[in-house]
């Protein structure tokens, strides 16, 4: 550890002010205060809680039915980040889905599905676009791509999602919020400077490095001790006030916000992404005429709950019983961004 | 001129399967015990017995640092090598897909041949079935051996004690990151190899520093975590590791940042978990660093009495942490 690690280490453990509410919104983050063994640094009157920031966690149970829909009716190719793979819908998961027969693939990038779809003519393939501001400019990128190239056989399915709207549905949950650094490398700092200058919502902006998170936590308990509302770029090597501009204009170029439902939250207004009329082609649910497909969630699973920091992980019943990572009942338990994955794994 | 392939009718028994026979493997297999009979009959041997039997189904067949062929001997020549047995002979079965190489074959037997030499294993006997296309992929091999335990060996997975130092041989993780390249199937680009060893010489040389060697175990599927993990519940004892301590090369660390992977849950072919008393640990781990294939060994961890059945991670910041356990599927096929 370096020295500004060393000391940050020291204002965290020697803080002996009021109760604080801390939320790691971005589900790295929380994967990386497990690995790190982080909360075990914490005095007791000093609560870290896990937000909604794992794209996978927040994706709604009818997405994935949406998605099964896709491969088992419409004999698509399914290409997705591993993750959602295991992800229960209503009835199955796409891992379900595979066991039917459904041609279900793991890419690392919205482009491998593009590739794919070029070497397989003779075979529809469909991506599923999900994830924040960090993941969303690459499926506008395969959109553009597919549409440049006059590909017929690939699509999206959207549920991309933008993190300010979801900030506003979280104000309260949390006295100081730790920022997802990938996010504001994207989308810049406006927004939470607008939050913190407009409704006294407080936070600062982390990196990823055991350093980069310690001094992330040491300077907000110490901020919050002060006890004024505040916003600070903790993340600068990386994270510009502006943000990046060419991702930024390419969501914006094939991308319109829409309301969109996350998982425990509900729906959120203008809190996602779908594609421009112009790319109506490539919209998954357009090309094939997608009834209207609502999941229900299994009424066990607490997820919505965790996710919005009301109940720890194991204050829900069916938690490392019915549910466990090997056999998920609920989103949280799948990635392990998921907070109830990095709970069961590091308990 | 169209390349010659693997047909039904060489696994028909008839003249066809005899050329097979004769062109690939007798051709790379000959010694004196590998006849035309049923059975190979084997000279009497005169201390304890180990054998061990496993299936090869690794997709692709050939990768950067070996093929299924050099895998299918290391991989029984390890498991027989980790009871302190001495590898002396092997059998292998073929299941061969038709239209499968006979190029891509030799290259196979050439590889089986080679390694089997280095280690002064015997192949003697063997069994080639020729599979309709779509019915297997590629080729499939397994390999069964017989080794004769040295007598001062005495190690098993329930025997590691509170004291004991957990030994890595080399970096982890490079089998698995390398078949996960060779696929392809993530766009990445790394020159990364495979580990692929085989690793009589390099368990031979533990015993040169001490006989109390507790627990000898080679990482493959499931990686260096799964061993771990694998021991502390045998041995009913808990494992404290030293994450900072754990070699892993940095392509492999680059390509497990990109995608999310721990290293220590990718399989290894040519790396040994050991767990030995901590007063001969550096001895060991100085003897290993001189040998072929395990030049990169360290100490990673310890064992304790406390903590039964749990691997606890000593992290950066001067916690401790439970390693996760892996689960699902990783990655399909890689041995």
């Amino acid at each position: 550890m370096n020295e500004s690690a060393i000391r940050a280490k020291e204002i965290i453990i020697g803080y002996s002010g009021r109760p604080l509410r801390i939320m790691e919104v971005c589900g790295t983050h929380t994967h990386e205060i497990f690995r790190l063994g982080l909360r075990k640094l914490l005095p007791p009157q000093i609560d870290l809680i896990s937000g909604p920031g794992c794209p996978v966690c927040v994706t709604a149970v009818g997405f994935i039915d949406e998605a099964c829909w896709l491969a088992l009716e419409k004999g698509c190719i399914i290409c997705t980040f591993g993750d959602l793979i295991r992800v229960p819908g209503t009835e199955m998961s796409l891992a379900g889905a595979r066991a039917k027969g459904a041609d279900i693939r793991p890419v690392y990038s919205p482009l491998d599905a593009v590739a794919l779809a070029k070497e397989h003519p003779d075979r529809q393939v469909v991506f599923l676009a999900v994830g924040f501001e960090t993941t969303t400019p690459s499926a506008c990128l395969a959109a553009k791509q597919a549409k440049d190239a006059g590909l017929a056989n690939f699509s999206l399915l959207t549920a991309n999602k933008t993190m300010p709207n979801a900030y506003q549905a979280l104000v309260g949950s949390a006295d100081a919020f730790l920022y997802p650094g990938h996010v504001n490398a994207i989308t810049g700092n406006a927004t939470c400077i607008r939050l913190c200058e407009e409704q006294g919502v407080s936070g600062v902006v982390a990196g990823f490095t055991a350093s980069e998170l310690l001094t992330a936590l040491a300077v907000t308990i110490k901020l919050l001790e002060e006890g004024k509302t505040f916003f600070r770029n903790c993340y600068p090597r990386v994270v510009k006030d502006e943000g990046n501009p060419a991702a930024l204009r390419m969501m914006q170029e094939v991308m319109e916000p829409c309301d969109s439902e996350w998982r425990g939250l509900g729906m959120i207004p203008a809190s996602g992404m779908k594609l421009r009329a112009e790319f109506a082609d490539y919209d998954a649910r357009l090309k094939y005429n997608m009834p209207v497909i609502t999941g229900k969630p299994n009424p066990a699973c607490r997820c919505g709950e965790v996710l919005q920091g009301k109940i720890r992980p194991c204050d829900c019943k069916v938690f490392g019983k019915g549910c466990t990572p090997l056999h998920p009942v609920g989103a949280c338990m799948v990635s392990d961004e998921g907070a109830c994955a990095a709970y069961y794994q590091y308990s | 001129m169209s390349e010659k392939t693997v047909t039904l009718a060489h696994g028909a028994g008839g003249t066809q399967t005899n050329e097979l026979i004769d062109s690939v493997f007798k051709a790379h297999f000959a010694n004196p015990m590998f006849t035309g009979d049923d059975a190979a009959v084997l000279p009497q041997i005169s201390g304890k017995i180990a054998t061990s039997t496993d299936g090869f189904i690794v997709s692709p067949w050939k990768f950067n640092g070996g093929n299924i062929g050099k895998l299918s001997i290391c991989g029984t020549v390890n498991d027989l090598s980790c009871m302190g047995a001495k590898p002396l002979y092997l059998t292998c079965a073929f299941v061969i897909e038709e239209g499968f190489s006979m190029d891509a074959l030799e290259e196979i037997a050439a590889a089986m041949e080679k390694t089997a030499a280095e280690v002064g294993v015997r192949i003697v006997a063997g069994d080639t079935k020729v599979a309709g296309k779509g019915q297997c992929d590629g080729v499939f091999i397994t390999t069964t051996g017989i080794g004769e335990i040295m007598p001062q060996a005495h190690t098993s997975g329930t025997l590691a004690k509170a004291g004991d130092a957990v030994i890595v041989t080399g970096d982890v993780g490079r089998h698995g990151c390398t078949i996960l390249i060779a696929r392809n199937d993530f766009g990445i680009e790394s020159d990364v190899d495979s580990d692929c060893a085989p690793l009589w010489e390099t368990v031979q040389s533990l015993y040169d520093v001490t006989d109390e060697i507790h627990v000898i175990r080679d990482a493959t599927r499931g990686g260096v975590g799964t061993v771990l993990y694998e021991i502390a519940g045998q041995s009913g004892v808990g494992i404290r590791l030293d994450a900072a301590s754990v070699p892993v090369d940095p392509r492999v660390k680059g390509v497990c940042g990109m995608l999310g992977l721990e290293p220590l849950y990718l399989a290894c072919e040519g790396r040994l978990v050991i767990f030995a008393p901590q007063e001969h640990a550096e001895q060991i781990v100085a003897k290993l660093r001189a040998g072929k294939y395990s030049q990169n060994a360290a100490i990673i961890g310890k064992v304790t009495a406390e903590d039964a059945g749990k691997v606890i991670v000593e992290t950066e910041i001067g916690t401790q942490t439970i390693l996760p356990q892996p689960k699902g599927e990783l990655l399909p096929r890689i041995c």
